[in-house]
């Protein structure tokens, strides 16, 4: 009788340590800064996973294998959307191939910037905390949770809080634009979205990152994402400069791609020299 | 007795001036030894800067003609606040190309968004948009507020990769003392150095020197060189002064906010008609 009661218990601490995080059986104590304090999350990091094709999943597809929901909860791995916000998901959905904002060369926002398919740098020094995106150019600089959210805005990339929670950093973002997508599958959020993200080493080279993700306009209850970021390690890998707008027609390019008259009469390749010269 | 009075009187002149001298040396140095720095000894850059008065781009409205509003519509590009705009050493076929492209000023390429190059990205508007730095021992990065342009240095003395071409070039630093030393090249050549349609090509090369002078202040110093247009090299120097520390850099966004595409002429995709 003891025994079974015992076992029953240990199945059910199992079971609640399971359902906080697979990895939490796993303990990983990064490197510190040079305070001897601040876990050290600098390198070059990518995502190896396609969900910045379908968070929710996709089937496979020219050059993308086939992938599974990263919604770790509900653990449907569907996002729990009101049916009026679902319909528009589905729109967003059919019209995906020209109505993903990022087409048009739009900084990503959050979460979405951290499971592109281009990596990301942490930039980091005992009191500083920031990431850039190659795609876009795009930057976060993580602020202490010690001050409030500048709030009441609406921007791509949101304003981040942090604090430490042990070797986890955990940031809270707020003040986002309801113009960014989740995914290249028109998955979304409004402007009323609060994120709450998780940045935990899980090795010398893989960072989890967990995004809970609550907003009560879009969303019958708040659900949380999950997936792992790699070390870059190739000798000498860069962010490299990415400006979306390359193309000499500049900014009509992506405002109105399909309208002939969007082209500059004058380029200044023709001002171009040899080198040297 | 007279000579006597100027020699005493000449001796305590040299004194006083000797004890100030030496004042001000040891007030330098203690400036110096004071200069926040990084555990390997390197002055330590980090925090929040914004441009103040100088540089070559001042508050410059309305480039069509040269006009500028902010100045009280004088034309010439004089300036409302900071100096007046340079006169760049053109060759002569690089200055019938700037003044082809002055009468095209809605052509800027920072205009449509595109990040604004060495050293446009630092030379903003004075005032205007900040710029974060975040250094450790392998790199010093500058976040542009402005175009959110983001330049990560490597601080090895590294050299500048073969076939690659930026609108921000490619930048490699070292330590020069405590001045950070910054050669930026591999330029692609398309940018602009300001909203007045002076410009530079892909032979631009670039010498930054970032010097942390107190706590608060840093000098920068660039020297623009381009065979092809200059026919020598531009120097031009001005000051960061670190920003309070309630205040934090915002976001900005250029083409993702971009309220003014009807003002753009016809020709450029707006509805306005272009201007006679």
């Amino acid at each position: 009788m003891r025994l079974v009661f015992a076992v029953a218990v240990a199945a059910v601490l199992a079971s609640a340590v399971a359902a906080q995080s697979p990895a939490a059986g796993r303990s990983f104590t990064p490197a510190r800064l040079w305070d001897g304090k601040t876990p050290d999350f600098r390198g070059i990091w990518q995502v190896k996973d396609t969900a910045y094709v379908n968070i929710e999943g996709h089937p496979a597809e020219q050059g993308v294998a086939a992938a599974k929901s990263i919604v770790v909860d509900p653990p449907d791995g569907r996002i729990p959307y009101k049916p009026e916000a679902l319909a528009m998901r589905q729109e967003n959905y059919r019209a995906r191939a020209t109505a993903d904002p990022s087409i048009k060369c739009y900084q990503a926002g959050v979460p979405r910037a951290t499971y592109l398919a281009t990596p990301l740098q942490v930039l980091q020094s005992p009191g500083n905390f920031a990431i850039v995106y190659q795609e876009n150019h795009a930057f976060r600089v993580f602020h202490p949770d010690t001050r409030p959210h500048f709030d009441n805005t609406d921007w791509w990339m949101g304003d981040t809080r942090y604090r430490w929670e042990g070797d986890t950093l955990v940031a809270d973002v707020v003040a986002q634009t309801d113009g960014a997508w989740l995914d290249q599958a028109g998955n979304f959020h409004s402007t009323d979205v609060h994120i709450v993200e998780r940045y935990r080493m899980t090795g010398a080279d893989a960072l989890e990152y967990e995004a809970r993700i609550e907003d009560p306009v879009v969303y019958t209850r708040p659900w949380t994402l999950r997936t792992v970021l790699y070390r870059v390690k190739q000798a000498g890998a860069r962010i490299i400069e990415d400006e979306c707008l390359e193309d000499a027609n500049g900014v009509r390019h992506h405002i109105s791609p399909n309208d002939p008259r969007n082209r500059l009469t004058s380029d200044y390749a023709r001002w171009s020299r040899p080198a040297g010269r | 007795m007279s000579g006597r009075r100027s020699r005493v009187a000449g001796a305590c002149v040299t004194a006083v001036l000797c004890a100030l001298l030496s004042a001000r040396a040891s007030v330098q140095l203690q400036a110096q030894a004071a200069l926040p720095r990084l555990p390997d000894g390197h002055p330590d850059l980090q925090g929040l800067w914004m441009k103040s008065a100088g540089g070559f781009q001042g508050l410059f409205i309305g480039s069509l003609d040269g006009t500028n509003f902010a100045a009280g519509g004088g034309r010439g590009g004089r300036a409302g606040r900071g100096p007046a705009a340079p006169e760049y050493p053109y060759t002569p076929e690089a200055a019938a190309e700037r003044a082809d492209r002055l009468k095209r000023g809605y052509e800027d390429p920072e205009a449509r968004c595109h990040l604004p190059g060495v050293p446009r990205a630092l030379d903003q508007p004075g005032g205007l948009y900040p710029v974060q730095i975040i250094q450790d021992e392998k790199s010093v990065a500058l976040l542009h507020e402005a175009m959110h342009d983001v330049r990560i240095i490597p601080t090895d003395n590294s050299a500048h990769p073969r076939n690659y071409w930026a609108w921000d070039g490619d930048s490699r630093g070292r330590w020069d003392g405590d001045t950070l030393v910054v050669d930026v090249s591999n330029f692609n050549g398309r940018t602009w150095l300001d909203m007045q349609a002076n410009f530079v090509d892909q032979n631009e090369h670039v010498v930054e020197r970032f010097t942390l002078v107190d706590r608060d202040t840093i000098q920068y110093d660039a020297t623009i060189t381009d065979p092809t247009v200059f026919i020598r090299p531009v120097e031009m120097r001005f000051t960061l002064r670190r920003v309070p520390a309630d205040q934090q850099i915002l976001e900005y966004s250029c083409l993702e906010g971009e309220r003014s595409l009807q003002h753009y002429t016809d020709e450029d995709g707006g509805r306005k008609r272009r201007a006679r």
